[in-house]
This record gives structure tokens, C-alpha cells and sequence, in this order.
């Protein structure tokens, strides 16, 4: 084997993490906002991700939208609102399930949130059955797009573009605005935050809308490149996107962007240069090693401000 | 007198349950109702329920009814050995399933410990009866069968270097293990082994690495959810190779994950499917079921579930017992050339199977599943 095939088998390895770890990054920003606000780890934020591929599917089916406006654009709204829906069903989750248990100990939070967790989980499987479904082929033309040599499939790429827009646009929207700043003093201190007069209810609202849709879509995204999904998938997929948290310092937004895209790649590399059959305790090695290190995750050193 | 009377009254009260239960000869299914292979779970059931029906309408067995008690295992070892607690606990004289080769490796102890004749319909793995255990049957033929039939198809189709690929359970990983040593003795070169995680969406990663070991036939013997993702990945990666999956795959649910030209192609081993056979019991099974569901079933597995319901029947009408021993060692040494529904049917000393039941089938390009002649 020469040296441009073992090259370009470490670079197809390479976009083969990137794409799984494009899916991580963004579930795991979810996790990260949660905690961030409430040091809460929301445990039915893979199921709300199952969710947004269900409902992803139900719409499209539904709704043929790709027949009216394009593959493209037809995405783009059915996206748009799967976000919205799953954001509002995380509004109702935090409403019913976490808040009256604000003033409890953390524990019967963490409690509740498993509790939803099978819940939800329950409920898909009651509603849709507990069969694979399956999306429609060839919702987006294809489109073989060259770099390099490799040959990288467009969904991986939007996956991968739609990832870092939105974790971008979740940053900026934290650091730069008005609601983003009172998040952000919530996350200091709710009660001191409240004597300023910032409305912490309505703040733990946002924050659990724009969490869960950001899980939702990419539950469609999922739906959309793989094709096939069932009611169980939010658990594999929940607990990489939480050790993707925890790897990039959980509370941080772009920790859990790069904390996503490194396990991604991890898998994918260790999986190529060791075992198959290892991958899942390669990553989970290398997890524990980088917390030996540091404790606080990648980029979670600023305990003081999170978020 | 009174107090006789009473005595006998509460006497009778205590009795009445039991009494009651006495009118129904009582059968367990045990299968996925839930979980990745809830679809093949579902369809057991109506299989089942079904011939059950069709017993009864002629007046069941010993003059009772049959009653059929559904637990529900969820394709998961710790749920299937709660479901097999609560079945063994609920008077049960046999039990039929299940699918999953751990699954019911995790229930086999507690069936036999109650005595219960055990007949599973889809666990293959090689061990469940070496362990001696006499109480348990299988409708399906085992992996070291299934091994052969996978070493001899790839002789035949001339393939020199064989990847193989399993998901580590214990069904796949036995599948895998047998097919690698036959190969090795037939002297065909296996050029890549290992196992992927079941349950992920991509396989991506798998597949460059398969990719670059360079075979020229690939033998993936897990299950059909990652086969259908497994055809579906390496047609978006323009590999062009043949693929073929053990008698696990053997469900639509891979052709509409893979898609029709990405199924195509595909080989697979597999008990026959029911439109593919032509015995008078098949043909009349499939008829009642399609009437009954309105589809034909969809896989082979529900209705071995449903040749092991019909064996554990015959035993107890030819015994007129419903005592495990009696009916294990009629289904043993006096069960001969049983007309099943997927041919004909006999146990050895082990409770496997008896004959050859393997054909080899053929994707094509609607996404058909066509039996190779």
C-alpha cells in the first residue's frame, strides 16, 4: 500500500469522524446549555432528538414539501420547524417536569429527568410503533463533491456546515445580546440575577427552547443522511452527545462543539488504526485521560462563568 | 353442621382458582414485542395467536382450550429473564421463543429449573444445546449448519478473499467464528474479522476500513437493521462488492432501509420463506394468515415460532400428558417426518433440529427477496 492510499484512507477516516461528530456536537450543545444554566443534566435530551427525526418524518410525509419548493428549500422549513416543535415539547418538559423541583435537592431533578426520558421514550413507541421507519430516498439530488481526491457525500457536508452555523449563531446570540446576557447572569446566580430584575423563568424558557431544538434537528439530520429510525436511537446517540459535553468542559458552548467533532474523529480513527470491535472504549479511554488531565473538560476552565 | 359447611365453603373458595386454571391448557410466548426486533416480536405473536385460534375452533387439546400467556422480552437479556420469571410462575407448559440467541440464553436456566419445555425459533447460537439441558428444543437449524451452507455458497461463487464481519453478540459472533474456521479448512483466505456496534446509524468508519483490506466478498452475520445501513453506506461510498448477510437479515425492514438499488444484489442465507414453499400445510398457513392480517408474514422466524407451537401441540395430544419429560422424549425419539410449516420437522438427543433447512436467497433489483436455485 503506498503512501497517498494510506493518506487518503487516514482523510476519508478523517470526514468519516467529522460527519458522526457534526451530529454529537450539536446534541451535546443541548446538554451544555441545560447544565450551563441549571447544573442539570437533562437526561431526556436524546429522546427530545428522537423526537425532532419522528417528527421530521411525520411532516415530510405529510406535508410534501419537497414537491412544492425543492429539495433544498424544503429542508430548510422543515427544519425551521421541527426546531420550533421539539423547542416548544422542551418548554413543556422543563414546565411540568423540572421546574417544580427547582427548589429540591439536585438529585430529584436528575431523577425526574430520567424519568422523562423513558417517558418519552415510551410515548414514541406507543404513538408510532415500535418498527424501523424509514425516510425517503433521495431527498437531495446527488451531488459527488471532490476535495482533494476524496469523494464526500453533500449531506456530510451540511451536516457539518449546519453544525457549526448554529453553534456560531448560539455564541453569538449568548455573548452579544440582551436575553443572552441575562442568560449568561443566570448561570452566575439565579437569585442575584432576579434582584437585578431579570425574569429567570422566562430565561430558563429560552434556554430550554433553543437546547431541544437544536436536538430535533439533529434528529432530522439523522433521519435525513442515515434513513433509519426508531424509538430507541435518542440512547446511544444522547449518551455520546453527553461524554461529547463532558469532554469539551460541559457549561461551555464551544467545548461541546469541539468535544463532539473530537470524539467523532476519535471513534473513527481509533476504529481505522486499532479495532472495530474497541471503538467505543477507545473514545471512552481517551475521555478519561483527558479528565485526568483536566478535570473541567477541554475548554471548561472558567468555572466561575459558564455558559 | 354450621361450621362444616363454612369450612367447606372457604375450602371451595381456595380451590376455585386453581380449578379454573385447570380448563385452559396454558402456552408461553415469549418474544421482542419491543426493541430493535420488535417487528419479528409482533409477528410471533400472530402467528401464534392464530394457530391457537385455529386449535380451539376444533376444541383445543385434551379436550381444554389452549390459552396463550405473551411476555414480552425486548430483544434485551435482563428483560427476557423477568419475562421468563413471571411466564414460569403463571403455570406454563411450554414455551415458545425466542428470537435472539442471548435472549434466550438469559431465560433458558429459569425454563428449565421450572420445568418447561422451552422451544426457541430463532437462536441459532451453538451452545444453547450443548449444555445438556432436556427440556429445549429449536425450530431453526443451528450456526454450525448455517456456517457450512455460508462456506460452501462462497466456494461456489469463486470468491478467494472473504471479509467477515459480526456485531458481537453471541448469535453473530458464533456465526463468524464457525464460518471462519470452515473457510480456513476449505482454504479460502479471510482477509479481515471483526465486529461493529449494533444500534448506530454510521458505519462509514467500518467500511473504509473494510474497503481497504481489499476483499472481494464481504460476509456481514449480524442482524437487519445495520445490514440495511451497512448496503446503504457503501453504495453512497461507490464500492462496488458483493455482500452477504446470514439468515439474521432475513426481513423487508433491510430493503427499505438500503433502498431497492442499494439491496440489490445481495445474498443471504435463510430458512425458505413461506411463499417459497409449497407443502399443503405451508399453503394453507399462508392462506389463514393473509386472511387474518392482510399480508403474507413478513419473515421466516414468526412462523418457526409457529412450527414449534404445532410440535409442542402434537406431543401433548400424542401423550395426552402435559408433563415435560413425557412430551420432551416424545419430541425426541417419537416426533419423525412432522409435516411443519417449513418442511418437515424431527429433533435429535440435543433438541436441534434435524435436516437440512438452509437455501440461499438473492436480492433483486425491486428489492425481492428470490431463492437461488
Amino acid at each position: 500500500m503506498g503512501l497517498w492510499s494510506l493518506m487518503e484512507q487516514f482523510f476519508q477516516q478523517l470526514t468519516n469522524g467529522l460527519a458522526v461528530g457534526g451530529i454529537y456536537a450539536l446534541i451535546a450543545l443541548g446538554y451544555t446549555m441545560v447544565y450551563g444554566v441549571l447544573k442539570l443534566i437533562n437526561f431526556a435530551h436524546g429522546d427530545l432528538f428522537t423526537i425532532g427525526a419522528y417528527l421530521g418524518l411525520t411532516l415530510l410525509t405529510s406535508l410534501a414539501l419537497n414537491d412544492y419548493v425543492g429539495g433544498f428549500l424544503g429542508l430548510f422549513i422543515l427544519a425551521v420547524m421541527v426546531m420550533g416543535l421539539v423547542g416548544i415539547i422542551g418548554i413543556l418538559l422543563e414546565r411540568t417536569a423540572y421546574r417544580p423541583l427547582r427548589q429540591s435537592p439536585r438529585l430529584s431533578a436528575v431523577v425526574s429527568a430520567l424519568g422523562a426520558s423513558i417517558f418519552f421514550q415510551n410515548a414514541i413507541m406507543l404513538i408510532y410503533g415500535a418498527k424501523f421507519y424509514v425516510y425517503p430516498q433521495d431527498l437531495l439530488p446527488v451531488v459527488p463533491i471532490n476535495i482533494f481526491g476524496l469523494s464526500i457525500p453533500l449531506m456530510r457536508i451540511i451536516i457539518l456546515l449546519a453544525s457549526v452555523v448554529m453553534m456560531i449563531a448560539l455564541y453569538l446570540f449568548v455573548q452579544k445580546t440582551k436575553i443572552g446576557t441575562a442568560i449568561r447572569a443566570a448561570a452566575i446566580d439565579q437569585g442575584a440575577a432576579r434582584l437585578m430584575g431579570i425574569d429567570v423563568n422566562f430565561v430558563i424558557m429560552i434556554v430550554f427552547f433553543i437546547g431541544p431544538a437544536l436536538g430535533g434537528a439533529a434528529g432530522l439530520m439523522v433521519g435525513v443522511y442515515y434513513g433509519q429510525i426508531n424509538f430507541t436511537m435518542g440512547w446511544i446517540y444522547g449518551l455520546k452527545a453527553f461524554t461529547a459535553a463532558i469532554l469539551g468542559g460541559i457549561g461551555n458552548i464551544p467545548g461541546a462543539m469541539v468535544g463532539g467533532l473530537l470524539l467523532g474523529v476519535i471513534e473513527a480513527l481509533g476504529a481505522a488504526y486499532i479495532s472495530i470491535a474497541w471503538k467505543d472504549a477507545i473514545a471512552f479511554f481517551v475521555l478519561i485521560l483527558i479528565l485526568i488531565v483536566r478535570p473541567t473538560g477541554l475548554l471548561g476552565e472558567r468555572v466561575a462563568e459558564k455558559i | 353442621m354450621k361450621k362444616i359447611v363454612g369450612w367447606t365453603a372457604a375450602l371451595c373458595l381456595l380451590l376455585a382458582p386453581g380449578l379454573f386454571a385447570a380448563d385452559t391448557v396454558k402456552i408461553g410466548l415469549m418474544g421482542p414485542m419491543t426493541g430493535s426486533w420488535a417487528s419479528e416480536g409482533q409477528e410471533m405473536k400472530q402467528v401464534v395467536d392464530l394457530l391457537a385460534d385455529q386449535y380451539n375452533q376444533q376444541g383445543g387439546v385434551l379436550g381444554r382450550k389452549i390459552e396463550i400467556l405473551t411476555e414480552d422480552d425486548g430483544g434485551d437479556p435482563r428483560t427476557a429473564s423477568l419475562a421468563a420469571n413471571r411466564l414460569a410462575t403463571r403455570g406454563i407448559i411450554a414455551v415458545i421463543g425466542t428470537y435472539g440467541s442471548s435472549i434466550t440464553e438469559a431465560s433458558q436456566n429459569i425454563y428449565d429449573e421450572a420445568a418447561i419445555v422451552q422451544i426457541a425459533n430463532g437462536s441459532t447460537a451453538i451452545r444453547l444445546s450443548e449444555k445438556g439441558l432436556k427440556n429445549f428444543f429449536r425450530t431453526c437449524p443451528r450456526d454450525d449448519e448455517q456456517g457450512k451452507v455460508a462456506t460452501a455458497t462462497i466456494q461456489k461463487l469463486g470468491m478467494k478473499k472473504i471479509a467477515i464481519l459480526h456485531d458481537n453478540t453471541s448469535y453473530a459472533k458464533g456465526l463468524a467464528e464457525e464460518s471462519r474456521a470452515n473457510l480456513k479448512a476449505a482454504n479460502v483466505d479471510v482477509v479481515f474479522f471483526d465486529a461493529l456496534t449494533p444500534g448506530e446509524r454510521d458505519y462509514n468508519a467500518i467500511l473504509t476500513k473494510l474497503k481497504a483490506a481489499n476483499p472481494d466478498f464481504v460476509f456481514f452475520t449480524g442482524y437487519y437493521p445495520e445490514a440495511g445501513l451497512l448496503l446503504r453506506q457503501k453504495k453512497e461510498m461507490g464500492w462496488d462488492i458483493p455482500f452477504m448477510g446470514g439468515d439474521a437479515v432475513n426481513n423487508p425492514a433491510l430493503v427499505e432501509t438500503a433502498g431497492a438499488a442499494a439491496a440489490e444484489g445481495f445474498y443471504f442465507l435463510s430458512p425458505p420463506l413461506p411463499k417459497d414453499l409449497d407443502t399443503a400445510e405451508a399453503k394453507s398457513f399462508v392462506d389463514a394468515f393473509t386472511k387474518k392480517y392482510g399480508n403474507v408474514p413478513k419473515s421466516i422466524y414468526p412462523v418457526l415460532a409457529g412450527d414449534g407451537f404445532r410440535v409442542i401441540v402434537e406431543a401433548i395430544k400424542k401423550t395426552e400428558s402435559v408433563e415435560a419429560e413425557k412430551l420432551s422424549a416424545y419430541l425426541k425419539s417419537s416426533l419423525k417426518g412432522y409435516p411443519g410449516l417449513t418442511g418437515t420437522l424431527a429433533f435429535d438427543d440435543k433438541g436441534d433440529r434435524v435436516g437440512e433447512v438452509y437455501r440461499v436467497y438473492k436480492v433483486d433489483s425491486q428489492g425481492q427477496f428470490v431463492l437461488e436455485p
